[in-house]
């Protein structure tokens, strides 16, 4: 665990921002997380320590985009590689975030980290350097659709950080495709802030290649009105963290989630999600979906905090797994806190195989068994990918996980 | 709107069990070490066996840390600070109920506990478990001529040492947490049960432990084995007087069911709560489980929680042998202060296997109440099922509810099914029922008691009667 390593025996680099030292000076004591912390106890220390045993690589090699830009209408940005952008329209603008902003923002969001609770953040920000940082302002309406990329290079670890600001207002489409490369750790870190009225169909797409790893994180700050919709899809990764927080900081907001991660082969992938509701009238609906299959094993974990403030607050969460081998495993938690007493708050857990009536009966119509698998899965996923921006036709998503071997 | 104001005049029941008896006791120094546990066993005038079992409890004890993952907040419990053995003192040997104390009697006639069988009143037989010490066992007799050993543990560990060796700590060992091995270690009563082969218990059989002296921490333990097609339903009820100090109690339970039997244990917790400031009550952590060694046997835990300060139990099963079926009822009500983290284990190791869990939380007051399961299938769980169902309901804003399910699956072939919900007290319900000429606190009670109406349905009947009643009893003057 060379990362490791060196953060322990970390001199104040004169290279590092300030932003670095802060957080490598966090993670000095207690470098790794606590493995019996509950955000940490089911993760595969063995798939983590390979995560971190990557050399640590601040430029990216060329690498060939999987789908090139076919659309004009399509805004598209690579962490690491075309930071410079500026664009200035009728109705809308996208800039990047002077220095200073950034710093500021991210500074706060510093503050009020946990160790355990975010560690892959701290890592993040420890390791990305100014390159890898993308900070974003977006205003207006009528935006076309953004996709921003990250990806790792072979036999390395890249840290890449993305931060957006929706200022008020504002509604857009926006993907973020995370591409893990063969032998590679990526680990990307999302901080997103809605302002007032804003909304966003979020995107989030990771997918990796043999033996690839990835800590994905998202926080989501959402100021009153706003609207937030994730969608999200994990496959083909050896190790993978998804750990999502959200803050409804006044209430008022609404919160969209359908996730789901697939795993195959002896992969992990997990997700972590905690929604908090500071103020009332919250809405949250969320499904989460696994599928494992082999030796893998899929993790969910997820919790609604809703304090006293959150009066009216209306939150459910539903969990639904598919457990396809006898050697694979899922386990699901989710969770909820509550205080407030006049909210509407429910979640649902359930672990199944595919229906076997509904094999049955479309095997009695000659339709083979592989097929009638593929037919229901299909339908299992496309709830999920149906909700994912500016996914549908160009990156072939269904088909990427049916044909997947 | 609801009226705050009615429900805050509203009359509060003093807790009516929170009497002493004043009756001499035979108490040994406080503290815990070896040289006590060996005092506690000579006293008790154990075998061998025995004694190595406890001390080697208290070696494990030592090295264990308390556990902290729990949603609660204590004042750390000075173990030094606690009277592990405490009986009221009576002659040596009783031969019949009429040389018990008349004070002890009188006490548990207070309590609505008939031990003089002449009052038998319900076909019920009792086991009276008075500080440290089983005072009496009714319906002896009867009992015996069907086979059915009922008995303190302490006799059985005189008359069925056999057994016991066999059995003790097979289900919950030693090792299995702090509070385990504490009560492995200095155990001093508790009761036994034995079904043989094929018989169905021609009465339910009863524990009712009473908790009298306020420095000394009661540490019961229960043995229930059911041999091949037998049935036995075990009713257990508890209550404490009012102290200022916190009462340790820390008891095991161990059930056991063979191959076609079935067991049924039915709870209903009414350890003195602490006052409204959270000064005083029972710091109660228990630890229940069951064994569902034989084919097609069941265990169903039902309880009713409505006492104690600090709540830490999770009854639980052991599903091993094929076809057996685990379920736990239980309706866990907090007010004031109280906390509560309550919850089952499913561990589903054996194939076909069922398990049901149901699980009303009613947070009132300050009162903090979690509940906390996990349903487990093992790789060899072909063709399990599990379902849950979790709610809870709040009343007033100062209360919490916490969910905390864990899930885990290892075995394609099952199915787990998981729901919760949180909510309050619907108005348009109570609104109903007022606008019918219902007072406000009655509309209440019945609204509570139709949210808890699935797990009442599974207790027994005297029992069902008397949850309704201290549900609603617990509640007055806190609903808002």
């Amino acid at each position: 665990m060379e990362i490791i390593e060196k953060i322990k025996n970390n001199k104040s680099d004169d290279n590092l921002t300030e932003i670095q030292k802060i957080c490598l000076h966090k993670l000095q004591s207690s470098p790794l997380p606590n493995p019996k912390s509950e955000l940490w106890r089911l993760s595969n220390k063995s798939k983590l320590s390979t995560f971190l045993d990557y050399s640590v690589n601040e430029k990216d090699s060329k690498f060939d985009i999987p789908y090139p830009k076919n659309s004009q209408s399509n805004i598209r940005l690579i962490i690491g590689e075309n930071c410079q952008i500026k664009l200035i329209e009728k109705n809308y603008s996208i800039q990047q975030l002077s220095e200073d902003e950034l710093q500021k923002y991210i500074k706060e969001q510093i503050s009020f980290f946990k160790q355990n609770e975010n560690w892959s953040d701290l890592l993040n920000l420890s390791l990305s350097c100014k390159n890898n940082i993308l900070g974003l302002k977006i205003n207006g309406s009528k935006i076309p659709p953004i996709e921003i990329l990250s990806h790792a290079s072979i036999n390395s670890l890249n840290a890449k950080t993305l931060v957006i600001f929706l200022e008020k207002n504002c509604d857009v489409e926006l993907l973020q495709v995370n591409l893990g490369k063969e032998n590679s750790s990526l680990s990307q870190s999302t901080f997103f802030c809605l302002k007032e009225n804003s909304s966003v169909n979020h995107g989030v797409v990771s997918y990796g290649e043999n033996r690839s790893n990835l800590l994905n994180s998202l926080n989501v700050i959402q100021q009153k009105n706003s609207a937030y919709n994730l969608g999200s899809l994990h496959f083909k990764f050896n190790y993978a963290r998804f750990e999502i927080s959200i803050k409804q900081s006044a209430g008022n907001a609404k919160t969209n989630i359908k996730g789901m991660q697939i795993t195959k082969k002896d992969e992990q992938i997990s997700t972590y999600t905690k929604i908090e509701f500071n103020g009332p009238n919250g809405f949250l609906d969320q499904i989460n979906k696994s599928l494992a299959d082999d030796k893998s094993h899929a993790i969910f974990e997820g919790s609604i905090i809703v304090p006293k403030i959150a009066q009216r607050t209306d939150a459910s969460q539903l969990s639904r797994n598919l457990l396809l081998s006898n050697s694979a495993q899922i386990d699901t938690k989710p969770q909820l806190e509550i205080i407030a007493d006049d909210v509407k708050c429910k979640h649902g857990a359930t672990i199944s195989q595919l229906n076997e009536e509904e094999l049955f009966y479309m095997r009695t119509r000659g339709i083979t068994l592989t097929e009638a698998s593929k037919l229901q899965l299909s339908s299992y996923f496309q709830e999920i990918i149906s909700f994912i921006p500016i996914s549908k036709d160009k990156w072939d998503l269904l088909d990427k996980i049916l044909n997947e071997n | 709107m609801v009226n705050e104001n009615l429900v805050k005049d509203a009359v509060k029941e003093p807790y009516k069990y929170g009497f002493v008896t004043d009756i001499e006791t035979e108490k040994i120094e406080k503290g815990l070490n070896e040289d006590i546990i060996k005092l506690i066993s000579q006293k008790k005038e154990e075998p061998k066996f025995l004694l190595d079992f406890r001390l080697k409890a208290f070696k494990k004890w030592q090295k264990m840390k308390e556990p902290d993952w729990a949603a609660l907040g204590y004042k750390k419990i000075d173990y030094q600070d606690i009277i592990y053995y405490s009986a009221p003192k009576q002659k040596e040997k009783i031969s019949s109920l009429d040389e018990v104390d008349p004070k002890l009697l009188e006490t548990f006639d207070k309590l609505g506990i008939p031990l003089t069988e002449q009052k038998k009143l319900t076909n019920v037989a009792v086991d009276a478990v008075f500080d440290s010490v089983s005072i009496a066992t009714t319906f002896r007799e009867e009992l015996a001529e069907h086979g059915v050993i009922f008995c303190s543990i302490s006799e059985a560990v005189k008359n069925h040492a056999d057994l016991i060796e066999k059995y003790l700590g097979t289900v919950v060992p030693a090792s299995d947490n702090y509070f385990a091995a504490l009560n492995s270690a200095v155990f001093s009563d508790g009761s036994f049960v034995y079904i043989p082969k094929g018989v169905t218990c021609p009465m339910d059989l009863s524990s009712y432990f009473r908790i009298n002296s306020g420095d000394s921490g009661q540490f019961e333990r229960t043995l229930i084995i059911a041999e091949e097609s037998s049935s036995v339903s075990y009713l257990e009820g508890c209550t404490a007087p009012m102290f200022d100090t916190n009462t340790l109690h820390a008891a095991v339970v161990e059930l056991i069911a063979l191959d076609d039997a079935s067991i049924k244990y039915s709870t209903v917790q009414n350890w003195y709560a602490g006052d409204e400031e959270g000064i005083g009550g029972i710091f109660n952590f228990v630890t229940k489980r069951g064994k569902c060694l034989g084919k097609r046997s069941k265990i169903s835990w039902s309880q009713v929680e409505t006492g104690s300060a600090i709540t830490w139990k999770y009854p639980s099963c052991l599903l091993l042998g094929e076809e057996s079926v685990g379920e736990f009822y239980s309706v866990a009500l907090t007010n004031n202060l109280q906390q509560a983290d309550t919850g089952t284990k499913m561990i589903h190791i054996g194939p076909k296997t069922k398990s049901t869990i149901v699980s009303k939380g009613i947070s009132a007051g300050n009162s903090k109440n979690s509940y906390r399961g996990l349903v487990k299938m093992g790789t060899k769980a072909t063709g399990s099922r599990n379902y849950s169902q979790c709610d809870s309901m709040l009343i007033g804003d100062q209360a919490s509810a916490n969910t905390f399910p864990y899930i885990k699956s290892q075995q394609a072939n099952s199915e787990i099914e998981h729901e919760a919900s949180t909510c309050r007290i619907s108005e348009d319900q109570l609104f109903y029922l007022q606008s019918r000429g219902i007072e406000f606190e009655e509309a209440v009670s019945m609204m509570v008691s139709g949210f808890c109406r699935d797990v009442f349905n599974q207790l027994p009947m005297e029992f069902a009667a008397e949850a309704d009643k201290l549900l609603a009893l617990k509640l007055e003057g806190s609903v808002g």
